[in-house]
């Protein structure tokens, strides 16, 4: 039982660096991703191959994995940021369907049956093969990135891209670059979710291209939703319910899609602003309407 | 060879450019894309090929029937998914068509299953000689079809009042609204317009591949997409010309470049248009 709830605990971790970073991308820009599990994917491989390969240890994989997503968030954003956000849209789902046709055609990843072997993380003498060690890893990962992102939408440049989101003309008059913010925050977050992947491919042991197709792009966006687009305490609340509801709900597994569409849906006409709403724990609704 | 695979790419860029138009007419009157307009084909397909199945409904019965529930479906859709969340940020309908098209796809998959089925109706098909090359007529009937769909579409547009009417909401909602027009009934009948030719493009494919299956409308409707942004969103020419000519390249892709990559020949397409002309091939938007 404690092996089960310290799975569930790191699995929680890594989908909330990932919904952390998609809510970057949506809720402060204002833009969305619909091929986030693409970045993902390209952490996991990436820095499983080079453990593999090069046997690299953790930190050293777990930068490249973060450098090669972002340099494919920059790559993709170049020439999509400067337009509508319904294009990012498009072009990123795309992008999705590329990269998984990728990892499934190439040889050097394995194709359809992936990679495997991929060894638990063992540097500065400590080994983190055992699940609580690996939580203690993810935990860290996790503080780091929430410290980051705090700080990140506390800023100037937080304000900017809420700006950016709320009124991308006004924004730019105000003299904010807004094509620089929109390219710069997408490449950060396609960075956060190449560190996810790596974390991922390190605690499983073994990739295929299965995990980062629509279906988990789909995931992550419901759970940014569910949280709160424009929410930090959201998008740790999202990830960490809809990694517990499917467990509880074992019964009803081909069900998981059909709920995720329909709470989209609910969720954007009932309560656009997610549970937790914009970027404050808030005990508002306890409140009598004066 | 070149010949056969242009032939190949025009049938299915035909089928590409009839969702296209749905794409396109859709984002020009309410500057949405509909991703769920893959589900609606996938829709259309699925109803026709059941009707069939029973093998108490004749072939053109079904079909239309099958565009019936398509463009039912896709004035649905917009009553539930669309209509409470205009006037909020863009991206708002955007994850809301995200939701439902999710929500469609797996639906589907729980009523009919994973498994592909083979369209009820055996046609046999022969090959024409058209200036020595040997053309099947199920791919000139696909052909044919989408072309007339297309001829009905513009011409619908062009001369009727209601396709007046859908215009002047595309060019400027308010002021349609002054002149009297009802913009949520044109919008409905944009939906509805739409899904229709979405379903019959369902029906095409389903007969084409021989295969109907809850996720035939996920990469079709992408690559629609993409051809509607080729063409220039909001363009009707645009719209079947992108669709034309994301057919021809992706079949001629497939043969000469390499056919495991076939599914990213549009996505590069439409990246590339991105970068190099993003208002697409032909400018503007409306008829």
């Amino acid at each position: 039982m404690t092996a089960y709830l310290l799975h569930l605990a790191i699995v929680a971790g890594i989908y909330i660096i990932l919904t952390l970073s998609l809510n970057l991308i949506i809720g402060y820009a204002g833009q969305v991703s619909l091929g986030h599990a693409a970045f993902y994917g390209i952490g996991a491989y990436t820095s499983a191959l080079m453990a593999l390969n090069w046997h690299w240890p953790f930190p050293l994989t777990a930068l490249g994995a973060i450098l090669a997503a972002a340099a494919c968030g920059l790559g993709l954003g170049l020439p999509t940021l400067r337009l509508k956000e319904d294009y990012l849209a498009v072009v990123t789902l795309g992008f999705g369907v590329i990269i998984d046709l990728v990892f499934l055609n190439l040889d050097l990843t394995g194709g359809p049956d992936g990679l495997a072997g991929i060894p638990a993380p063992n540097f500065l003498g400590l080994s983190f093969r055992a699940p609580a060690a690996y939580l203690v890893l993810v935990a860290v990962a996790l503080f780091l990135v929430l410290i980051f992102t705090y700080r990140l939408v506390g800023s100037y440049h937080g304000r900017a891209l809420r700006a950016i989101r709320d009124h991308e003309t006004t924004a730019q008059v105000m003299g904010i670059n807004t094509p620089a913010y929109k390219i710069i925050i997408f490449t950060l977050a396609a960075g956060l979710a190449g560190l996810s992947g790596a974390l991922y491919a390190h605690y499983i042991t073994f990739i295929n291209p299965e995990t980062f197709g629509l279906h988990t792009s789909i995931l992550i966006l419901t759970m940014a939703v569910l949280g709160g687009m424009g929410s930090i305490a959201g998008s740790v609340l999202g990830a960490v319910i809809l990694t517990v509801l499917p467990e509880a709900l074992r019964e009803v597994q081909g069900y998981q899609d059909l709920v995720y569409g329909a709470l989209l849906v609910g969720l954007l006409i009932l309560r656009p602003e997610g549970i937790l709403g914009k970027g404050k724990l808030s005990l508002k609704f306890l409140q009598r309407e004066g | 060879m070149f010949f056969q695979q242009l032939i190949n790419g025009l049938t299915t860029g035909s089928v590409y450019a009839l969702i296209a138009l749905g794409y396109t007419m859709i984002y020009g009157i309410l500057g949405l894309i509909n991703f769920a307009q893959g589900e609606i084909y996938m829709c259309g397909a699925f109803v026709a090929v059941l009707l069939l199945a029973t093998g108490q409904v004749n072939f053109f019965l079904a079909c239309l029937l099958g565009m019936a529930a398509a463009a039912l479906l896709g004035v649905v859709l917009e009553r539930v998914a669309f209509r409470p969340l205009r006037g909020s940020h863009p991206l708002v309908p955007l994850i809301s068509a995200i939701g439902a098209s999710i929500f469609l796809q797996s639906l589907a998959l729980l009523l009919f299953g994973p498994n592909d089925r083979p369209f009820p109706v055996h046609f046999t098909f022969s090959s024409v000689d058209l200036a020595g090359v040997p053309v099947s007529t199920l791919q000139i009937a696909i052909l044919v079809a989408a072309l007339g769909f297309m001829g009905l579409l513009v011409a619908f547009v062009r001369y009727t009042t209601y396709g007046k009417a859908i215009v002047a909401c595309a060019l400027d909602r308010d002021t349609a609204r002054l002149m009297g027009i009802n913009v949520d009934r044109m919008v409905a009948l944009t939906f509805f317009m739409g899904s229709a030719l979405s379903g019959a493009a369902g029906i095409m494919m389903a007969i084409y591949y021989n295969a109907t299956y809850p996720r035939m409308g996920l990469l079709p409707g992408l690559k629609a997409f993409s051809a509607a942004v080729l063409g220039g969103v909001g363009n009707i020419p645009g719209a079947i010309l992108g669709g034309l000519l994301l057919g021809v390249a992706e079949s001629l892709g497939a043969a000469y470049i390499s056919s495991g990559y076939k599914d990213a020949i549009a996505f590069a397409i439409l990246i590339l248009v991105l970068l190099i002309r993003p208002q697409g091939i032909l400018k503007g938007r409306g008829d």
